[in-house]
């Protein structure tokens, strides 16, 4: 027989939670939930203070300092500052894009190349190895950019603005290797193995009948691969998705090789910005301006946003695909 | 040519050093349904995958003996070759999830450039999926994805998508085990037409010797890892001589 318990106001409360229905369900929850919850709270509170440190910024500009190009710093006039981000989000965004189409092709065969053509032996070593890739700090990449990758990019870069000028990515002259390009690259490198991460473990979940199927139809080693990729595209879109934001995010290696120069260009061999390198070069002297920091923290804000959107957009992604495949639509 | 679709000569198979198939020979003459039979775990389903090279893709598997294919050794093929002559349907369904009817029907086609257009590609869906007697309740929707099938459906779209690439032998692994009394009966007029009507020649693993009976030609009994009884198979069902054979028919193996 069941025992009668009287039920206090907060058990009454978390039976209500779905699912929820013993005393086991209810220590349960109550175990989890200041955890879970405080997370949710710290990032709230983080985009609270975002949202607020932004305000005296927008107030004064509005909607310019997203849309705005000229980014003026004048000390002890306040009248006189004027901050237009949109070269760093334009720099972010393509930056970020020219990463993720390079990780795309990259991080794909990355895990086939694992998962595949790999004899059995080597695979071990070869995956702890790109997993210490992801493991790396940042600044390992940004160092690694600096000193090799942004001098061996810049005759590449020359070549190109000299002999396919007339493509406008490689309209401008590089005058260093510090480039749009050299950041898309180093970004790529850097992002790749956790996109090829989500990708490989998808593709090892594979069932063993599947492939079957598809070898026993007298498709070739290649065409199997394509056909299992095919299967599993919500997970390289949801690896992608994290490419892009580790991209997006990146802020030391990226104003290593970026150039920092806030300009807008679709000139890949020109010298650029983003939002996260302009707040970790200019933060520092923020403090002597009056809206400098203001600008800073909307800066954050869109990159926020934009991380937000691209995820959003993945998870949409996913759940259509689900729905096509699963065939729960409708 | 010899007359015979498929050859099995001394075929010897190990899986990860345990010896399962102990010198198999058998022969499928053209247009005709061979039964293999016997017990669980004796390497039927193994056996299929030697002879279309399937085992090639499991490191631990070791093949030894002949298979020919209309008198060609299946080791002077390339492997893809023998699997698209020789195609294999599995236990349980397995048709590819993210693809559309149609689409699991159009692989292999589109992969061996069957067909040089969409209208030619149609015909041969349409051909594969009357063969495996589900057209009728697919022809409305052909887009949609496999997952609102039944499951003797999905195995039936198995069928038609390894039909598609117009194969010359059908290897079918126990196709009706997991599917229904009604589709099982369907799958088994499938597969009795096609042979009668498409020449096709058909090794066909079954537990049901009921099963076997109304469907093959030629019944083989595999037993331990070897051949213990073969012939026509009405003569092997109703009169083994083997005590073994006679064991598993009346159930008791
Ligand atoms: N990949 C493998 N590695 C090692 N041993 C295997 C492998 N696959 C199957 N075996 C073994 O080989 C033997 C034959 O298996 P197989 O699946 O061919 O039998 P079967 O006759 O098809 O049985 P069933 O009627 O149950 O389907 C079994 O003992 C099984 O344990
Ligand atoms: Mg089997």
């Amino acid at each position: 027989m069941t025992r009668r318990v009287s039920r206090g106001p907060l058990s009454r409360l978390l039976r209500r939670v779905r699912g929820v229905r013993s005393r086991d369900d209810e220590r349960f929850l109550l175990l989890h939930l200041p955890a879970g919850l405080t997370l949710l709270l710290v990032i709230l509170a983080m985009l609270g203070v975002f949202i607020a440190y932004s305000i005296p910024i927008i107030s004064r500009e509005g909607l310019h300092v997203f849309t705005d190009t000229t980014w003026r710093a004048v000390e002890g006039d306040p009248q006189a500052e004027w901050y237009g981000l949109l070269p760093a989000i334009y720099g972010s965004v393509y930056t970020s894009l020219i990463a993720v189409l390079i990780a795309a092709p990259l991080s794909v065969s990355l895990a086939v190349t694992l998962e595949e053509l790999t004899p059995r032996r080597l695979r071990g070593s070869l995956s702890l190895l790109t997993d210490l890739m992801a493991a790396t700090p940042t600044i390992i990449y940004g160092l690694w950019g600096l000193a090799f990758l942004a001098p061996h990019m810049y005759p590449i870069l020359s070549w190109l603005s000299n002999h396919a000028s007339w493509i406008p990515l490689f309209s401008k002259h590089p005058s260093s290797g510090y480039t749009i390009a050299t950041a898309g690259v180093l970004l790529a490198v850097m992002s790749t193995p956790f996109a090829a991460a989500v990708i490989r473990e998808a593709y090892s979940m594979i069932p063993l009948s599947i492939r079957e199927a598809a070898y026993s139809l007298g498709a070739t080693r290649l065409e199997v691969i394509r056909i299992l990729l095919g299967m599993i595209k919500p997970s390289i879109v949801a690896g992608l998705a994290l490419a892009f934001a580790r991209a997006i995010g990146e802020t030391v290696a990226v104003s290593l090789v970026i150039g920092n120069s806030m300009t807008i260009t679709p000139s890949v061999t020109d010298s650029g910005i983003t939002v996260s390198s302009l707040i970790a070069s200019q933060f520092g002297n923020a403090g002597f301006y009056h809206y400098m920091a203001s600008a800073l923290f909307a800066g954050g804000l869109v990159i926020f946003a934009i991380g937000l959107a691209v995820n959003v957009a993945a998870v949409w992604y996913m759940k259509k695909w689900e729905e096509k495949v699963v065939g729960v639509a409708s | 040519m010899t007359g015979y679709a498929l050859d099995v000569r001394d075929l010897r198979v190990t899986l990860a050093g345990k010896r399962i198939l102990d010198g198999v020979s058998f022969r499928c003459p053209e247009g005709t349904v061979t039964a293999v039979m016997g017990p669980s775990g004796t390497g039927k389903s193994t056996m299929l995958r030697a002879i279309n090279r399937l085992l090639d893709l499991n490191p631990e598997a070791r093949v030894e003996g002949d298979i020919l294919i209309r008198g060609r050794s299946v080791w002077d093929m390339e492997p893809y070759e023998v699997r698209r002559r020789a195609t294999m349907v599995f236990q349980d369904p397995n048709p590819f999830p993210h693809m559309s009817i149609y689409d699991n029907v159009a692989v292999g086609p589109r992969l061996h450039g069957l067909a040089r257009s969409k209208q030619e590609l149609d015909e041969i869906v349409r051909w594969a999926l009357e063969r495996a007697m589900l057209w009728d309740e697919v022809k409305d929707r052909l887009g949609d994805p496999p997952s609102k099938l039944s499951g003797g459906q999905r195995q039936r779209l198995s069928l038609a998508r390894a039909l598609a690439v117009k194969p010359e032998i059908l290897l079918l692994d126990e196709p009706t085990a997991n599917v229904d009394p009604v589709n099982a009966v369907k799958i088994e007029e499938a597969i009795r037409s096609l042979v009668r009507e498409e020449g096709i020649t058909v090794v066909f693993v079954t537990h049901m010797p009921s099963q076997a009976v109304r469907v093959s030609d030629y019944l083989v009994f595999l037993y331990g890892g070897r051949v213990v009884e073969q012939g026509p198979s009405r003569e092997v069902a109703l009169n083994p001589s083997n005590p073994l054979t006679e064991k598993f028919f009346r159930g008791e193996l």
